[in-house]
């Protein structure tokens, strides 16, 4: 466990002293230290402290009075620190998101526990739920969503008809899915899919079509952990490409995976990208246009933006 | 003395007191501070940033009457404690539950749950995460000009702006801040990650927040831009169509064509992001109107042409 900081020893100690006080019976140790993540011996070092807490003149009345006996600790309160510290509002904005995100999901109860609660710290903020914080965790539709939970929770195999973006092809495959994500603004499901004979994990979006299949499966993860999205794993025969990118081309830093990475001056960088997929970079060099200039390449992708371009310039040229 | 106990005596003191007492009296009252005045005038001062950092409300108040003109601190009761918000069992639980299945890079949601009464050993989740949300240091400050209707000043796209805070929104991986622009005289969108530097929060109470309802038009990345709106039109073929309609909407279609294409409005003001968006498509998608957005894409490909 790591050490704690004095304000943050401060801030626990302003939440736990309350709550036992509130308690007649007190609270056992172990109980304490399980719901507020604390080891026992910084516990009870705090606890200690506490005890000798208390306002001028310092009389026995005015002091906090803290009993530790068989695993259990009492507190008595004078007249300060009888109640929590008001939520503050980084604290309270970290609790709506959290629960506005479980709430974004389809099948939730949008009238339950979880609303209610929402709804309570919001007024206690000033704030509506739903109109000061929105939160989509990712697009999708309900319906595959639903379907890929009940995947998982039943272990039954599903047909997915499945887009691959990077490979701008459709193709049906037999998943067995073993979990559901969102990251990125995204939902993701993984698991074993026949068709690659291997975990992948495929972006819920790009699902055109699912069928839950009455197959059963069992056990999650057959073959480890999946590399990447859509099986992005370059090997060394992937063609490597470099780029030379503009300042305001430098996103491409953060989004892409950068095999190598050079500053040039003036805010330009250069980088080296694997290219696992056609369509991939067709895409990136497409939408950089005169802001990236490409220094080194390889013949089986030298022509890939401009041969994209031309594809694209076609399609405004046929005739109405 | 441990800081710890330091710090809780302060609190407590401060709390308790009926009148704001100066740097000298708490001194005195609380023990523990170095003796020469320098020091501790460094260690009190350590100790008001580590009290207000906590989010404890500590108020600084002139006293009247004295001679110099000395300043006071108290922690005033109302300010202080969390007001009841009556939870029931349950709804803590499922509280509990979506702090342990959503990470956000905060630890502050934490704290939030010992206030509340800590974590229950049934109901934290040791499963991977159902999701994971960037954090960023600009996002407290804004919830909190949100909640106290307080403006905030900032630094975006090299021009300072002042903005009456409304909406804070998590869309497609990124954190928005929807606000009204006091230099657009309008309401406008920005990417908090784009925000240059840091966000400066005015007085609170400058604004009351419009009660609307803008559930289902998130803004997309087309729309942020300040160039003058335009309505523009994109045909998307049969096999992209229905990953378009999932992403913008069935209220963005306006044309469904036999051949299972289908034909999209977009209102856009910003073009860079709007080509971006209509390229990720390829040759699924063109163009139609307005002339100058079609004449745009077509310039730009021919300019990769050369390339």
């Amino acid at each position: 466990m790591p050490k704690l900081s004095g304000t943050d020893r401060v801030r626990r100690m302003l939440a736990i002293v309350p709550w036992v006080a509130s308690r007649p019976d007190g609270a056992a140790i172990d109980e304490l230290c399980d719901r507020f993540d604390l080891d026992r011996t910084q516990l009870v070092n705090d606890l200690a402290t506490v005890s000798m807490v208390g306002v001028a003149p310092y009389t026995p009345d005015l002091m906090v009075e803290v009993v530790v006996e068989d695993d259990r600790v009492w507190v008595n309160l004078p007249i300060a620190f009888d109640k929590p510290l008001r939520l503050t509002p980084d604290e309270g904005f970290a609790l709506l998101v959290a629960g506005s995100s479980l709430l974004s999901v389809p099948g939730a109860d949008e009238t339950g526990p979880l609303a209610r609660a929402l709804e309570k710290i919001a007024s206690l903020l000033g704030v509506r739920p739903g109109d000061n914080v929105q939160i989509a965790l990712g697009h999708a539709e309900d319906r595959t969503l639903s379907l890929l939970r009940d995947s998982i929770a039943a272990q039954r195999q599903v047909r997915l008809d499945y887009y691959s973006y990077g490979r701008d092809e459709h193709a049906v495959r037999v998943v067995e899915p073993d979990r559901l994500w969102a990251a990125g603004g995204q939902w993701y499901v993984a698991g074993y899919c026949h068709l690659a004979a291997a975990e992948r994990i495929f972006r819920v979006d790009r699902v055109v079509g699912a069928v839950l299949l009455d197959s059963r499966f069992s056990g999650p993860g057959r073959s480890g952990r999946p590399e990447r999205a859509d099986g992005f794993d370059p090997g060394d025969e992937a063609p490597r490409i470099v780029l030379e990118l503009a300042p305001n081309a430098r996103w491409v830093l953060d989004q892409y995976p950068i095999e190598a990475a050079e500053e040039l001056p003036d805010g330009r960088a250069r980088v080296r990208l694997a290219v696992t997929a056609i369509a991939w970079l067709e895409r990136l060099l497409l939408r950089l246009g005169p802001d990236a200039r490409i220094v080194e390449t390889d013949e089986r992708v030298a022509r890939v933006g401009s041969d994209a371009a031309k594809r694209i310039l076609a399609v405004y040229r046929r005739p109405p | 003395m441990d800081k710890l106990e330091r710090l809780l005596t302060l609190t407590a003191t401060l709390l308790t007191t009926n009148r704001p007492l100066t740097a000298e009296e708490l001194r005195d009252r609380i023990g523990g501070y170095p003796d020469s005045r320098a020091s501790f005038r460094r260690a009190f001062e350590r100790d008001k940033d580590d009290l207000r950092e906590m989010g404890i409300p500590l108020e600084t108040e002139e006293i009247f009457g004295v001679d110099p003109p000395a300043v006071g601190y108290r922690i005033r009761r109302d300010e202080y404690y969390l007001r009841d918000p009556g939870f029931e069992p349950d709804e803590l639980t499922a509280l509990r539950l979506a702090a342990s299945l959503v990470r956000l890079d905060l630890s502050r949601g934490e704290e939030g749950l010992w206030k509340l009464g800590g974590v229950d050993d049934n109901t934290t989740h040791d499963g991977e995460a159902l999701a994971d949300l960037p954090s960023d240091p600009r996002l407290a400050p804004i919830f909190r000009a949100i909640a106290d209707r307080a403006p905030v000043t900032f630094s975006y796209g090299d021009v300072g702006r002042t903005v009456d805070p409304y909406r804070l929104e998590f869309q497609r991986g990124r954190w928005y801040l929807t606000g009204f622009d006091h230099g657009r005289d309008d309401e406008r969108n920005f990417r908090v990650d784009r925000i240059d530097g840091s966000v400066v929060v005015g007085s609170a109470g400058s604004f009351d927040l419009p009660r609307t309802n803008v559930a289902g038009s998130p803004a997309q990345p087309w729309q942020f831009g300040d160039g003058e709106p335009m309505t523009a039109t994109v045909f998307v073929d049969q096999q992209q169509a229905p990953w378009a309609i999932q992403h913008l909407g069935e209220s963005a279609v306006i044309e469904r064509r036999d051949d299972g294409g289908v034909v999209v409005r977009l209102e856009v003001t910003n073009v860079a992001a709007f080509r971006s968006f209509v390229l990720t498509f390829l040759d699924h998608a063109e163009v139609l109107d307005p002339p100058e957005l079609r004449a745009d894409m077509v310039r730009w490909l021919e300019a990769l042409c050369q390339s």
